[in-house]
């Protein structure tokens, strides 16, 4: 299934190449560790057979476009897609210099959740194969079977799918996610559920373990400004120390800088190396945005960006 | 609990709720005197981040005024503010931070006696809440 | 040489405890890191892997005071920080992060001795543990060391299944084991054992670089513009491989004041990927991303071993494993331009 899909996806890039509809293409490439793939920037045909599509593609390619120059071809998760539009909304990218190609995405698969589960680490995994809504994990130990909902990462669980209408050409069919929102919904729930005081205690112990890498900033697509308010040094809103404190307002104001923008897609979580769980953060901050304007980011490139538009009348049970 | 005197950031918009704070003033209006005001040329220039500052500094609330819908003097920077601070206040809520401590309000120019009316409502609910140790180690 | 049964290894550490902060491999906080031993987790017996954080956050804290400082009618007073630091023995470090900071050394002790480095460091043994598991990210064998290599450490353990063998290596390491209940003289079947152990780790290693080809190459290569902007390309300059990194120590001071005049000095880690790390009022040399990944790449390769005849790099490949975008530095080095092909573009700038 992901062979032919492979092979689609490279021959459309191909063609796209050589009628020199574009310049460049951001696609997956086989990475260099078991079951990793890593972003493939190509420009020239005889790469495109680099090109691959599986279970694993979990970046989000859109973070290179401002930085690639050219007319662009990228290969996008309907999840990524949505940023892409989100760039083109916020006036970061021109829609017509990128071409997006859009892959049929089923969920991508968390190698944390896996090594969990089985208790192995990657580097002990000899196989993992998904079919229908089995995955088996194969090692020496033999082989184990999981739900596709067990291994799947956190931000696919939550995923919505299927209402994207701005790719430039779909290589196979669509087909939705075996998401779990009740399972997703879950730690934003529980979260809820604590009172204020527990909730900040929560975050304060989340944060004390931050080394202020700034991997989620880095490899947000949204996160694009030239120089981030942490940088600034008059006035200095936060500490260049990694103390919890700075740490979390260093990440609760990117939240609410990105509010809007950010469409949830998990890269910012799955970066951290330190496992802060920030899908509870970036759920949340969706879900407030839908709430309170209707709001979702990436799925209209006529919309204005969320912060730049208002209605007459709106969120008024929230001013005094 | 033992009542506390908090302390109270507030940024208020040159045109409309500092004048009111201006009137309220001149016009000897009694309000109390936990609050210290800074003032910004617009509620739409108060970014979230001018928020947990002052909470993490100390203050026991943030309060941000602004003209109200309609009134703006650059016409829709109240309606931004009030997107990104209902956005605040909302997702800060979610993290921990009591909702007491933030609040948004409008007030004009004419508003003197509003102005001491919000001033002390938001100081009588600020008392409910203990100081501000969000921050303390 | 010793062994220990496994079973006995709790009753070592408490003795130890009674005269270090014992650190072992923990997942406690949420993160994987060196952290104290809270009496109980012994899963790091059994299962033991590099942490993500490596051991220099021991040694060079990611938040270090300097010393505080108060103003007084007649100028500022300063007030050293803590003296000594506490007694520390880290458990189970592996020979990568202890030839790590072998090489931090270097830098810290022998080049410039920073009070604070040594201070942690000669409070410090090391308990190694030989790798028996190595990733598939690991390329310790390519810089002249390997899994099990013990020059580093100041005792090394091999699990050989219910049991660890114990080297003494130093004397600080023997003084360490000295009087400790339950430590044995190992049988030549056990030495035996503990060798097949550290030649199978060995054999596991697949990742490789030539170090005598990329000595060659790197000189010319420096000026290949394109080359690194190709290889920059995907990097989205996060500080992730270098803060992971066992032997990266750059670092960044800031001063804390408060309204008194009172305050204090701190050092934290800083990281040549970011922009900012350049940045000075007139212009930033290392302002696009190729550059500071070359950066980095020479740092390690190039002016380590001009500086102090030494690789900075101990093959541990946590920049590749925990990179969100696996960046491999070793497709870097394996494919370095050969030779004469270098542009001159850069030559005209100083560098």
């Amino acid at each position: 299934m992901t062979k032919e899909l492979e092979n689609k996806l490279r021959e459309e890039v191909r063609n796209l190449l050589e009628k020199g509809k574009v310049d460049r293409v951001i696609g997956y490439g086989a990475g260099s560790l078991r079951f990793a793939a890593t972003p493939l920037i190509i420009s020239d045909k005889a790469d495109v057979d680099r090109l691959i599509i599986n279970p694993f593609i979990h970046n989000n390619l859109s973070v290179f476009l401002p930085d690639v120059s050219g007319k662009v071809a990228i290969v996008a998760k309907e999840c990524d897609a949505r940023s892409i539009i989100s760039l083109v909304q916020n006036k970061q990218i021109p829609r017509e210099n990128v071409y997006i190609i859009g892959v049929p995405c089923s969920g991508i698969i968390d190698l944390g959740k896996v090594e969990k589960l089985t208790g192995l680490d990657r580097d002990e995994i000899d196989d993992i194969s998904w079919q229908g809504d089995k995955v088996t994990i194969a090692s020496a130990g033999g082989a184990k079977e999981f739900t596709a909902q067990e291994v799947l990462a956190d931000s696919c669980l939550g995923c919505d799918a299927g209402g994207f209408r701005e790719f430039d050409l779909v290589i196979g069919e669509m087909k939705p996610v075996a998401a779990d929102k009740e399972l997703i919904r879950k730690r934003i729930k529980d979260m809820e559920a604590m009172s204020p005081a527990e909730r900040w205690e929560f975050w304060k112990n989340e944060f004390s373990r931050c080394i202020r890498c700034y991997a989620c900033r880095q490899i947000c697509p949204v996160c694009f400004c030239d120089r981030c308010f942490v940088e600034e040094t008059e006035p200095q809103w936060i500490s260049p120390l990694p103390r919890w404190q700075d740490n979390l307002i260093f990440q609760a104001v990117r939240m609410m800088h990105v509010a809007g923008r950010c469409t949830d897609c998990g890269e910012c979580e799955r970066a951290c190396p330190v496992n802060i769980p920030l899908g509870i953060l970036t759920g949340k901050m969706e879900d407030i945005v839908e709430e309170l304007f209707e709001y979702r980011a990436g799925m209209d490139k006529d919309a204005p960006p969320l912060m730049a538009a208002y209605q007459p009348e709106e969120a008024e049970d929230l001013i005094r | 609990m033992d009542s506390f005197e908090p302390k109270i950031v507030a940024f208020c918009c040159n045109w409309c709720s500092y004048a009111g704070a201006d009137l309220a003033g001149t016009s000897r209006m009694q309000y109390p005197p936990n609050i210290r005001i800074i003032r910004v040329m617009c509620s739409g220039r108060v970014n979230p981040s001018f928020v947990l500052k002052a909470l993490s500094v100390g203050a026991d609330g943030v309060l941000v005024l602004g003209c109200h819908p309609g009134d703006c003097h650059y016409l829709t920077g109240n309606y931004r503010a009030r997107r990104r601070m209902a956005i605040a206040k909302k997702f800060l809520e979610y993290m921990g931070v009591e909702p007491e401590r933030i609040q948004v309000g409008w007030c004009s120019a004419s508003e003197g006696s509003r102005f001491a009316e919000l001033v002390g409502e938001v100081t009588d609910n600020l008392r409910q809440l203990s100081p501000n140790r969000m921050f303390n180690d | 040489m010793k062994k220990i049964k496994k079973q006995s290894v709790r009753g070592l550490l408490e003795k130890w405890q009674k005269d270090f902060s014992v650190f072992v491999p923990s997942k406690a906080s949420g993160s994987s890191q060196m952290a104290v031993w809270d009496g109980q987790d012994l899963a790091f017996l059994d299962r033991n892997r590099n942490t993500v954080v490596p051991p220099k956050a021991n040694f060079l804290p990611n938040i270090e005071k300097m010393f505080g400082f108060r103003k007084e009618e007649d100028g500022y007073v300063l007030e050293p920080a803590d003296e000594d630091a506490p007694r520390q023995l880290i458990f189970g470090i592996h020979p990568c992060d202890a030839r790590a900071i072998a090489i931090i050394d270097m830098v810290f002790r022998d080049a410039y001795e920073d009070k604070y480095y040594l201070s942690r460091r000669q409070n410090t043994v090391l308990v190694g543990m030989a790798c028996a598991a190595p990733y598939d990210n690991c390329f310790c064998t390519s810089l002249g060391f390997g899994p099990a290599d013990a020059t580093d450490v100041d005792i090394m353990l091999t699990d050989i299944g219910d049991s660890f063998v114990i080297e003494e290596i130093t004397d600080r390491g023997k003084e360490a084991v000295a009087g400790a209940k339950d430590v044995v003289e190992a049988t030549p079947a056990d030495e035996k054992k503990a060798g097949e152990v550290k030649a199978s780790a060995r054999a596991m290693l697949s990742k490789e670089i030539d170090t005598d080809e990329i000595a060659k190459r790197l000189p010319a290569a420096f000026d290949d513009k394109s080359f690194w902007e190709e290889i920059a390309a995907k990097c989205v300059s996060c500080g992730i491989c270098t803060f992971l990194c066992p032997t990266c120590y750059c670092f960044d001071i800031n001063d804390e004041m408060l309204k008194d005049g009172s305050g204090a000095r701190y050092r934290n880690w800083d990281c040549c990927s970011f922009a900012v790390y350049t940045r000075m009022p007139a212009e930033n040399p290392r302002e696009e991303k190729w550059r500071r990944v070359r950066q980095k790449v020479y740092h390690k390769y190039s002016f380590y071993p001009e500086l102090f005849g030494i690789i900075g790099c101990t093959g541990c490949g946590r920049c590749i494993r925990q990179c969100p975008v696996n960046w491999d530095i070793t497709e870097t080095l394996n494919n370095l331009p050969a030779g004469s092909a270098a542009r001159t573009e850069e030559k005209q700038k100083p560098s």
